[in-house]
């Protein structure tokens, strides 16, 4: 589904990826970790091409994203991409901001729009929240908002940059369970997150980031030994330790 | 003081009219209210050029508004009066001179707010409406601009202010506004200029001290808001 190809990346003279290489296929879930400044956010970032990439390449479904010809904004319609500032536009309330989407991409009707939007409000718990403006509405229930935006344009894949680092403690729960269910419910699926307990539940394969590479991976399962993982399982212990 | 005022309040507020040209308070009003009217989208547009990408757009949105701030208003009155005419090939009475000056002015500075407005929303927000696949125009029409426009209403309230105290530079091309009406009393009276035109001053005074009131008051409302929505202020 998304293939990762000795993916090279600067900004200026600071090299943020570094020979990145991987494969995510169908209905898998992988989850990156690793300190701040290691590459994981750029990483997901340039399936969609929000950054560009100075060498190697991404595939989406095969096709290569930086290909002449290929219409990245059809491209970004497949992909689902949740940030950790949410990103909520403010000036439209919750539906609004799904029904956008819709409208302006899709060529829905607004009736159509509204019911597919009503659809994915329900799904995330948030039916009767639909008229509030994202100024009204606490930040799980903004990030909530945020994926049911994402998944009524039907994606094939969802793109998670820490989308619970943001919030307060109480509220991380709330949206840790709609992404479960999203997993549970086969999706494609790449998550940056701190969260360690939804990476052993959920993930196929997580991979550990330092510096600009992905320089251990292994199924949560194997997590435990740190003899096959050692600078993830130090990096663990330490998150563990700060929580 | 007040019997200047008396005798003389129509004039002030409408000019001449039903018997001659509009004028006063009223054309003062109007010329302001439709140059920032008319100047509006050239002022979007040169904001967007000069945000742009590409070179050709920006260079030449940039010259224009450099150019034209490092003008004196009165030039482009002058230039508006003597060449229009020039152009169009008929004569062009002073308040249209007035408001194509006015307009060609405030684009620019206008532009700038709007430029401001929009390089100061959090870079979510486009990456937010790139993500769902739209292009440029749907995400600037329908996310850059509302919430850029929105938060720049202060300012834009306060360069209505400056535009009401522009018009009065039409005096120098007889267009009939406030300051014109006031010269008018003041040729009949002969005598009492300061009276005369401490009237004039209080009039803008007050017009735009309760302008300026009101886009301070947005200003409030619109931080308030932004106090509601603490979420674009975590932005990594």
């Amino acid at each position: 589904m998304i293939r990762f190809e000795n993916v090279e990346k600067w900004f200026g003279p600071l090299q943020v990826l570094a020979d990145v290489s991987g494969e995510v296929r169908r209905g898998e879930v992988k989850v990156l970790v690793g300190p701040s400044g290691s590459g994981k956010s750029t990483l997901i970032r340039t399936v969609t091409r929000l950054e560009r990439i100075q060498g190697g390449r991404v595939l989406v479904g095969g096709a290569d994203i930086a290909a002449r010809g290929l219409d990245i904004n059809r491209l970004r319609q497949r992909v689902g991409f949740v940030f950790q500032a949410y990103n909520l536009f403010p000036h439209l309330s919750a539906l609004g901001n799904i029904t956008l989407g819709l409208t302006k991409l899709r060529r829905m009707s607004r009736a159509a729009a509204r019911e597919r939007a009503m659809e994915e409000l329900a799904r995330v718990g948030l039916t009767e929240k639909a008229n509030e403006m994202p100024g009204m509405l606490s930040g799980g229930q903004r990030q909530r908002v945020a994926i049911a935006r994402s998944l009524a344009m039907d994606p094939e894949v969802m793109l998670f940059d820490e989308p619970t680092s943001a919030l307060d403690p109480e509220m991380v729960g709330e949206v840790l369970v709609a992404m479960k269910r999203l997993a549970a419910g086969g999706m494609t699926m790449i998550c940056v997150t701190h969260e360690i307990g939804f990476a052993r539940e959920v993930a196929d394969e997580i991979w550990f980031m330092e510096a600009g590479k992905v320089i251990e991976r292994g199924r949560p399962a194997e997590l435990a030994s740190a003899s096959a993982h050692p600078r993830l399982a130090g990096f663990l212990h330490m998150v563990g330790h700060h929580r | 003081m007040l019997e200047i005022l008396q005798n003389n309040w129509l004039l002030f507020l409408i000019g001449q009219y039903p018997h001659g040209p509009i004028g006063g308070l009223a054309m003062t009003l109007f010329m302001a209210s439709i140059s920032l009217a008319l100047c509006f989208p050239f002022a979007i547009g040169l904001a967007l050029a000069r945000l742009s990408p590409y070179r050709w757009l920006r260079l030449p949105a940039t010259a224009i508004v450099h150019t034209v701030r490092g003008l004196p208003l009165i030039m482009f009155i002058f230039w508006t009066y003597f060449f229009s005419p020039l152009i169009i090939g008929r004569a062009v009475g002073g308040v249209e001179t007035l408001v194509i000056a006015l307009v060609v002015y405030e684009a620019a500075y206008l532009s700038e707010i709007i430029r401001a407005g929009i390089e100061g929303l959090p870079k979510g927000q486009v990456e937010a409406a790139t993500s769902l696949g739209l292009r440029y125009w749907p995400t600037t029409i329908k996310i850059v601009l509302p919430q850029a426009l929105h938060n720049m209403l202060p300012s834009m309230v306060s360069q209505f202010v400056s535009t009401i105290k522009e018009t009065s530079l039409g005096y120098v091309i007889s267009a009939h506004e406030l300051t014109f009406a006031a010269a008018q009393v003041n040729n009949v009276l002969l005598t009492q200029p300061f009276e005369v035109y401490g009237i004039l001053a209080l009039t803008y005074f007050a017009l735009c001290f309760a302008l300026t009131s009101l886009a301070r008051f947005i200003e409030r409302r619109i931080s308030a808001g932004r106090g509601g929505t603490p979420g674009v202020m975590v932005a990594a």
